[in-house]
C-alpha cells in the first residue's frame, strides 16, 4: 500500500499548481516550492522552463536539493545559467509564468509580508529577512502561487499584512489595474491545512486535506473565509511524484518549513 | 570609475582593506552563502570601521558579521539572513528591531536599475514595481517619472555608484583581472557601478590561466588584488570548496545569543586573530581540506550538507 507523509503531499500539492511550459521560477529560502518545481519537471510538466531561485540555472538535475539555494549542486546538468540580470529582465518585461512566493503573514488579496511583524520601521517586533526580488517581481509575473506551512498558528492568515512587501491582487494603494501592472497576481495558495484559489481578487477555500476540519481552518484564518460550493478534498499524491520528491530530496530539505506536529502527519491510499 | 592601469595591483589584505573609509557606500559580492568576501570583512572589522552603508541583493554572514561588529550604519541589501535552514539573521534582526541600524531594505531588481543607471552614467532609471508595496515608504529618496513616448508612470529610482565593491574571486593574475563562476549575482554590475573595485582571489596565477578560465570582472576596474586562501569561508567559492555549514551555524548560535557568546565568537576568529593565517588556524587546516572534499562524489557532497 502507498504511503506518504504530510511535507511529501504538501510538496506534490505544490507542483500540480505549474502547468506544461510555463516558465517557473522561485524565490530563495523556498525548499518546499523548490523541490515541487523539480517535481513538476519530472513528472506531468515536462516542458515547462525551471529556473533555480538563486543560481538561476535553467533546468538543472542536480544530485540533491541542498540547505542553501545557491551551491553549484544547483546548476549540475544546466544547459545554460542565466545571469541575474538576465532573469530579472524576463520577470519584469512579462516573460515569466509563475512564480512562489510566501510570507510571514499572507492577506486575503494575496498580499504578503516578509520584512516586519509590528511596525516598520518603527516598532517591529520581529525584523523578518527581507522580500529579496518579490516587491518587483510579484507586479509582473504572470501568476504567482502562494504557500504558507505556519496557517495553524492563527498568525500566518492575517486581516492586513502589517507591512506590504510583494503584492496581491488588491493592495492598499489600489488594484493591480490602478498601479498598471502586467502580472496577473495569485492564482493559487496552498496551506497546511489545505487548497485556495483566488475569486474576484479574493482567496477561496477550495480543498482541505482530509485531517483538517473546516472549523479548524475558520479558527486559524484571520479574515472571514469564503468557501467554495464543491469543498473537496485535495487529491493524494500518485506514486510516481513521492519517488521523485523522495529521489531528489534526500536530505529532506523540504521538512525545515514545517512545524514538527505537521512532519507526524502520515497518509495511505485508503484513508487518503 | 576611475580606471586602474597599473600592471601589477597586488597588496597584502590589510592594505586592500584599507582602501575601505569609514562610512563607505559599499557593495559585497557574492549572494547568500556563496562567495562572500569574508577575508576582506574580516580585516574591515579587525581595523575597526565604522559607518559603513551596505548595498545590494541577497546576503548572509557578511552583512551580519560587519553588524555585530558595530560597522554598519545603514543596510541597503533586499535580504539578510540564513534561509529556512539556519534562520533568520541574529545581529541583523536585533539592531533593525533596536533601530541602532537604519535599515532600507530594497528590492533586487530595484537595486539592478540604480547600479545600471550609474553604469550608464545616467541620473536614475524607472523601475516597475515598487508601487503598492510598502518598500517605497522606506525610499523617500524614490521619484516618480512619466513616460514621454506612452504616458505611463513609473517609479523613478536614482543612480547608485558604491564608493567600493569587495569582490572575492577563485582566480585572479597580477594585474586584477577577476575569473568568477557561476552565478555571478551582482558582481559584474557591481564592478561597472562603482568607484573602485577591491578584491581576493583563492589564487594569484598567470594571465594566461586567468584568460583561459575567462576574465569575469577586467583589471581596468579592479584597484587592488590580494591572494587570500579560503577569502570566503565560511561560505562557499566553488569550484575550490564548498560552504562550511557547521562553521556557519556555529556562527547564527553565537550572534543569536549575543552578549559574551558573540563576543567570544569575534574574539575567536576575527579581532583575536592578527591576519587570515590566523584565522584558517583556529579552523583547522584539516577541516578546511575537508570542504574541498565535495567533487569526490555525489554521496561525499551530500554528506557535507547533513
Amino acid at each position: 500500500m502507498t504511503t506518504w507523509t504530510f511535507d511529501e503531499w504538501f510538496v506534490v500539492t505544490l507542483a500540480r499548481t505549474i502547468a506544461d511550459r510555463e516558465v517557473t521560477f522561485h524565490g530563495f529560502g523556498s525548499p518546499c516550492a523548490q523541490v515541487a518545481m523539480h517535481v513538476a519537471k519530472r513528472t506531468h510538466a515536462p516542458r515547462m522552463m525551471l529556473v533555480e531561485g538563486a543560481t538561476y540555472a535553467v533546468d538543472p538535475d542536480p544530485p540533491f536539493i541542498p540547505p542553501t539555494g545557491n551551491d553549484a549542486s544547483l546548476q549540475r546538468g544546466a544547459r545554460y545559467r542565466m545571469r541575474f540580470e538576465e532573469f530579472f529582465d524576463a520577470a519584469i518585461r512579462g516573460d515569466v509564468d509563475r512564480m512562489f512566493l510566501s510570507g510571514g503573514q499572507i492577506d486575503a488579496h494575496g498580499n504578503t509580508n516578509v520584512t516586519a511583524i509590528g511596525g516598520f520601521p518603527d516598532g517591529a517586533k520581529v525584523k523578518l529577512g527581507g522580500g529579496g526580488g518579490g516587491c518587483n517581481l510579484s507586479a509582473t509575473i504572470k501568476h504567482l502561487t502562494l504557500w504558507t506551512t505556519r496557517h495553524r498558528s492563527g498568525r500566518a492568515l492575517v486581516g492586513a499584512c502589517d507591512f506590504v512587501t510583494d503584492l496581491g491582487h488588491h493592495t492598499p494603494a489600489g488594484s493591480r489595474a490602478e498601479l498598471g501592472y502586467t502580472g496577473g497576481g495569485p492564482q493559487w495558495l496552498v496551506t497546511e491545512l489545505g487548497v485556495f484559489d483566488y475569486v474576484d481578487g479574493c482567496v477561496r477555500l477550495r480543498h482541505l486535506f482530509p485531517d483538517v476540519t473546516l472549523d479548524e481552518v475558520r479558527a486559524a484564518t484571520g479574515f472571514p473565509l469564503t468557501v467554495a460550493d464543491d469543498l473537496g478534498t485535495v487529491p493524494a499524491p500518485a506514486e510516481g511524484e513521492l519517488a521523485v520528491v523522495r529521489r531528489i530530496d534526500p536530505l529532506g530539505v523540504r521538512r525545515s518549513e514545517f512545524a514538527a506536529a505537521e512532519l507526524c502527519r502520515s497518509f495511505d491510499e485508503d484513508a487518503g | 570609475m576611475v580606471f586602474h592601469l597599473d600592471d601589477d595591483k597586488r597588496v597584502p589584505l590589510q592594505q586592500a582593506a584599507a582602501l575601505v573609509p569609514d562610512g563607505a557606500l559599499v557593495a559585497l559580492g557574492g549572494g547568500l552563502s556563496a562567495r562572500l568576501p569574508m577575508a576582506l570583512v574580516r580585516a574591515l572589522v579587525r581595523r575597526g570601521i565604522r559607518g559603513l552603508h551596505v548595498v545590494g541583493s541577497a546576503h548572509g554572514i557578511d552583512v551580519d558579521l560587519l553588524i555585530a561588529a558595530g560597522a554598519i550604519a545603514v543596510c541597503e541589501e533586499s535580504y539578510v539572513g540564513f534561509e529556512q535552514d539556519l534562520g533568520l539573521a541574529p545581529a541583523f534582526r536585533r539592531a533593525a528591531e533596536s533601530a541602532s541600524i537604519e535599515v532600507r531594505e530594497s528590492c533586487c531588481d530595484t537595486v539592478l536599475q540604480q547600479l545600471r543607471a550609474a553604469e550608464f552614467g545616467l541620473p536614475f532609471l524607472p523601475v516597475r514595481g515598487v508601487r503598492g508595496s510598502d518598500i517605497g515608504r522606506l525610499h523617500p529618496e524614490y521619484g516618480q517619472v512619466c513616460c514621454p513616448f506612452t504616458g505611463e508612470n513609473l517609479v523613478a529610482v536614482p543612480a547608485l555608484a558604491p564608493d567600493v565593491a569587495l569582490l572575492h574571486a577563485p582566480l585572479a593574475d597580477a594585474r586584477g583581472n577577476l575569473h568568477l563562476e557561476q552565478p555571478y549575482v551582482l558582481d559584474e554590475r557591481f564592478a561597472a557601478a562603482s568607484r573602485t573595485v577591491v578584491a581576493t582571489a583563492e589564487r594569484i596565477v598567470g594571465a594566461d590561466e586567468v584568460a583561459a578560465a575567462g576574465v569575469t570582472v577586467p583589471a581596468h576596474v579592479v584597484a587592488a588584488v590580494s591572494e587570500v586562501p579560503y577569502g570566503a569561508h565560511p561560505t562557499s567559492c566553488y569550484p575550490d570548496y564548498a560552504y562550511d555549514r557547521p562553521h556557519l551555524a556555529e556562527y547564527v548560535a553565537a550572534a543569536g545569543a549575543g552578549g559574551d557568546d558573540l563576543a567570544k565568537y569575534l574574539d575567536r576568529y576575527v579581532t583575536g586573530q592578527p591576519d587570515e593565517d590566523g584565522y584558517r588556524a583556529e579552523v583547522g587546516a584539516d577541516r578546511l581540506a575537508r570542504l574541498r572534499g565535495w567533487s569526490a562524489s555525489t554521496e561525499a557532497w551530500q554528506e557535507m550538507f547533513r
